[in-house]
């Protein structure tokens, strides 16, 4: 795909983004409880989905990388956790900041809100992993294990509000707690931008990956000459 | 599979003949683990009721610390005189070597906290040996599950500069369930609480957490030493 | 608008902000990539060109 495209999808996601907030902030009125302070949640949700959809994505190129050996996945598991990685940062931070006003604290050690800081932490575990290893194949094999392994976690952040007594609020896109339909709507509504947003910096970060392996392989080549 | 048992077996007692024949492990962490000990004395007054609430956590980072000193040499032990190449070229199974070395660790490390627990309770006046049933189960799940996952990022790291930071930064953030249980049950525990209720729910966790990554590690450890 | 609610809005812009902040950083990581990249490019040139010269 050419870049091109990509710099336009980035641009149709930043003018939905910018379209989404204006009707956020006038059109919807603010919630019973919580006050203005309630739309938060059009990011912190969607970037915690945006953030597990990467790391999804992640394990599931390590397999691929470990059965088929072709460097180009590998590339790509990096590109997608690094995303996945900065929207999870986005989740936590939107979600401490909205905890000030909610709760009257940053944090609190919750299930939630622990099990989630342990998986960025591994990730970015994950990350320094690849920086400690020279061969690119080593690398790949050897990072693709550790993708196996820190997506053990993923579960368990996911699941830890059902299983666990915790203060985080219950899913809101399905069950009892479920929200109003114009609610739900400008929720997905801002989890497609961000999700086209997502796309756009995969491919980017992909694209220099690929430029940065070729470049260091002619590298190679010109030493060796 | 009595085959698979055989070379387990070698393989471990290969491991612990010539870790008690240095004794290098063994030494480094045990004294490590009673330095821990003595400086968390410094940091609360050690005969408070404050000291039972806690007790769970003091106990289970130390013994995290001390873990990690094993697991490190666990296969760090096989590079010199290129003794890994020569386990990863031998019939020995992949699954085999992985589990004897986790066994191995397994072992020292029952061999530390036998030593640390009545160390723990002089002097910190806490009578551990209320629930030792209970105890036992929680020391014996909780530090396969350390084990395990240790030895596979020992066998991951090995071949890595900066190994001995690699390995703990990796390792504690994935035993952070294993850990959390293990002191969620020992602080009662200590206390000479029964396990009930609620407190069923951590064992299960521990028991989860062992099943899942032993599978795990013995799926992928081929792929770890070998490619 | 009383303080409560005032304040609520204000942590509402800080949250916005926040995660604005965090994917321009992420991008401009990207970017900084993107120099380094385009550096080694032409240090790797004008290798080339040297041992052409020679």
């Amino acid at each position: 795909m050419s870049e091109k495209i990509l710099y336009a999808l980035g641009g149709v996601a930043a003018i939905l983004l910018g379209r989404n907030l204006l009707v956020m902030l006038t059109g919807l009125p603010d919630e019973a409880f919580q006050g203005a302070i309630f739309r938060i949640i059009f990011f912190h949700v969607p970037a915690a989905f945006t953030c597990f959809l990467c790391f999804f994505a992640s394990l599931v190129l390590g397999i691929t990388y470990l059965k088929t050996k072709n460097l180009r996945y590998d590339s790509m598991a990096v590109s997608v956790t690094e995303v996945g990685l900065a929207f999870g940062a986005a989740n936590l931070i939107s979600g401490m900041i909205w905890a000030r006003i909610i709760w009257g604290i940053w944090w609190t050690w919750d299930w939630r809100l622990t099990s989630m800081l342990i998986c960025w932490l591994l990730y970015a575990g994950y990350l320094v992993l690849r920086s400690a290893i020279e061969e690119p194949t080593e690398r790949a094999r050897l990072s693709s294990v550790m993708l196996i392994f820190s997506f053990s976690v993923v579960p368990f952040v996911f699941f830890s509000i059902k299983w666990f007594r915790t203060q985080h609020p219950q899913p809101v896109l399905y069950g009892e707690g479920k929200m109003d339909s114009a609610y739900r709507a400008m929720l997905y509504g801002n989890w497609l931008p961000l999700l086209m947003l997502a796309f756009v910096l995969i491919s980017v970060r992909y694209l220099q990956e690929r430029r940065q392996r070729e470049l260091d392989a002619m590298r190679r080549a010109v030493h060796s000459l | 599979m009595t085959r698979f048992l055989r070379q387990t077996w070698i393989v471990m007692a290969k491991d612990l003949r010539s870790e008690l024949r240095t004794k290098e492990a063994l030494n480094a962490s045990l004294s490590f683990a009673l330095v821990i000990l003595l400086l968390f004395s410094f940091a609360f007054n050690p005969t408070s009721d404050l000291t039972r609430e806690i007790s769970g956590g003091l106990l289970w980072l130390v013994f995290a610390f001390a873990g990690a000193l094993i697991l490190n040499r666990s296969f760090a032990r096989e590079l010199p005189n290129d003794c890994l190449d020569a386990l990863i070229a031998s019939p020995v199974s992949g699954a085999a070597l992985f589990t004897g070395k986790a066994l191995a660790s397994y072992v020292l490390l029952a061999a530390i906290e036998a030593v640390c627990l009545p160390v723990f309770g002089v002097f910190y006046n806490v009578r551990w040996t209320q629930q030792p049933l209970w105890l036992a189960l929680v020391l014996l799940l909780a530090s396969w599950g350390i084990a395990v996952v240790g030895t596979v990022f020992s066998a991951l790291t090995v071949n890595m500069r900066l190994r001995e930071l690699m390995l703990p930064m990796l390792v504690y953030p994935m035993l952070i369930p294993c850990l959390m249980a293990a002191m969620q049950l020992t602080t009662p525990i200590l206390a000479g609480e029964p396990v009930q209720g609620d407190l069923m729910a951590w064992v299960r966790l521990l028991i989860g957490f062992d099943i899942i990554f032993t599978a795990l590690a013995v799926v992928l450890i081929d792929t770890v030493l070998v490619g | 608008m009383n303080d409560a609610a005032a304040r609520n809005f204000e942590y509402l812009a800080y949250g916005l902000i926040a995660v604005w902040a965090i994917l321009a950083i992420y991008v401009l990581t990207l970017v900084s990539r993107e120099r380094k990249i385009q550096r080694q490019i032409e240090s790797l040139q004008r290798m080339l060109e040297d041992r052409q010269g020679k």
